[in-house]
């Protein structure tokens, strides 16, 4: 039995590891078989170096390291068969949530957003980002990925678009616009101008492109222009200027023909002033709109009031109200608070400051009768 | 006469699981010599088709390691996880039913209706 050196070892260990094998555990294995095989085989007085290399040899076809490739691609193989399972339940467990919540949503049952939100999560950071993976995995030409790559981006990009949208979570527009501008100005041209090429996949891309650009624009059509928007906020901004002109003439009017409000009315009246002051301060900037609010640009837009102030800052007014109601003589006005801000936190703002505008002239009124 | 590379790799890992039940713990070189004791010579594994296929077998966890040094190299050895015991059964009797399969299918051993 041949009996093989320090030397010998790092000697073979290092020629292992030239020849390409650069996993620790199979230069391991490697390395304790040739060994193996010379210390069986060589005789005591041997050739060690023309021994080694001629068995190094039948180790391999063409070269050694076909043994490491062959491992990573058994390994690969396997995460391939996990992967592709989880990337089919992950899709079927997403549609399943997405159309569940949507039902729930329709049907006003607790739970809808929470469902929705996970779908598109999952399909967003799950599922597709899966689908990428197995698909670059299976395509040969750096075109045929980058295609995949670019699609994937715009697929995720607009999902997670539509889900910030709907929960009113920042960079929605800028995310659904980056998605669309990736889908029709890259995705678009290099998937068409790559797929009608090749006569087998023509029909299908083109169809597919049809669809892409219909798709696109539906979505589109559904977005207001951003001068749209801004006519908008200024016919709001407006209604509210012109309510809020009024009451101011109903205020010196009731001050003109009574001499004082009376005290419970008055701290309603003034509440609701603040209450005003601060919410446009936030909202525009200013405390009061006055009539250049066009130049001025200090327009109201579509703020839900939960962006701006807790239930807690509006209960002092609503126990104010309540109050007031109590005490009130029976031929005067009774002020409502259910169906208000005082109820529903995702009221949008100048539906809040014309419901206050609302109480103050209830107020003005009832003191005048 | 010795069996092409074809024919066994599909039996590989059923042979080398079998190998590891019947002698608790072995390394690489013990399995190929083993094997080619059993076989009388005729089924002489090959390092390029062992060693990926243990590493396979020990990323389905159905294989443990444990590693022992041997002067300055480490010898690893193989053995059989709670999981391989299970499954190795499952394994034969699959091989066993697609021999029958193709002993059925190459009309070695024709049937009788």
């Amino acid at each position: 039995m041949y009996c093989i050196s320090e030397k010998q070892i790092d000697f073979i260990l290092n020629d292992i590891s030239a020849r390409g094998i650069e996993m620790v555990s199979l230069q391991q294995d490697l390395l304790d078989h040739v060994c193996c095989i010379i210390e069986q085989n060589l005789k005591e007085d041997g050739d060690f170096e023309s021994f080694y290399f001629s068995c190094i040899k039948q180790f391999y076809k063409q070269d050694l390291k076909e043994i490491e490739e062959e491992t990573i691609n058994l390994l690969i193989h396997k995460n391939y068969y996990v992967m592709k399972k989880i990337m089919l339940v992950s899709g079927g467990l997403c549609s399943l949530l997405l159309s569940v919540g949507i039902v729930f949503k329709f049907m006003h049952w607790p739970g809808a957003s929470a469902l929705i939100v996970l779908g598109i999560l999952m399909m967003s950071l799950i599922f597709l980002p899966l689908l990428f993976v197995l698909k670059v995995k299976e395509k040969k030409e750096s075109k045929e990925k980058i295609i995949i790559g670019l699609g994937t981006l715009a697929a995720v990009s607009l999902s997670l678009g539509v889900l910030f949208k709907i929960m009113h979570w920042p960079f929605a527009n800028m995310l659904s616009l980056m998605a669309l501008f990736v889908m029709i100005f890259l995705f678009l041209p290099i998937y068409y101008f790559s797929g009608i090429r090749n006569p087998e996949t023509k029909v299908n891309t083109i169809v597919s492109s049809i669809l892409i650009i219909v798709g696109c624009a539906l979505i589109l059509t559904l977005v207001r222009s951003p001068q749209g928007t801004r006519k908008v906020y200024v016919q709001t901004t407006n209604t509210y200027f012109r309510n809020e002109q009024i009451l101011q003439k109903e205020h010196d009017l009731t001050v003109k023909s009574t001499s004082e409000i009376e005290k419970s009315g008055l701290d309603i009246y003034n509440s609701c002033e603040k209450l005003k002051e601060l919410l446009l301060q936030k909202e525009t900037g200013v405390t009061k709109i006055t009539s250049d609010f066009d130049s001025k640009n200090t327009l109201i837009s579509e703020s839900s009031i939960s962006d701006y102030l807790a239930m807690e800052d509006t209960s002092d007014l609503k126990q104010q109200i309540e109050n007031y109601n109590l005490k009130l003589e029976a031929n005067k006005q009774k002020i409502a608070t259910d169906n208000s801000f005082f109820t529903s936190e995702n009221m949008k703002i100048d539906a809040v400051l014309n419901n206050l505008i609302q109480i103050q002239m209830i107020v003005l009124q009832n003191q005048r009768s | 006469m010795l069996y092409s590379s074809e024919l066994i790799k599909g039996t590989l890992k059923t042979i080398v699981l079998k190998q590891l039940e019947n002698n608790k713990r072995m390394y690489g070189y013990e399995i190929t010599q083993r094997v080619k004791e059993l076989s009388l010579d005729r089924i002489q594994i090959t390092e390029g088709a062992l060693y990926p296929t243990l590493h396979a077998l020990e990323a389905e966890g159905l294989v443990t390691t444990e590693t022992e040094y041997i002067g300055k190299r480490v010898r690893k050895y193989y053995s059989l996880s709670p999981n391989g015991k299970t499954k190795i059964d499952e394994k034969i009797s699959e091989l066993s039913d697609f021999m029958n399969t193709m002993k059925f299918l190459l009309d070695i051993n024709p049937q009788t209706v």
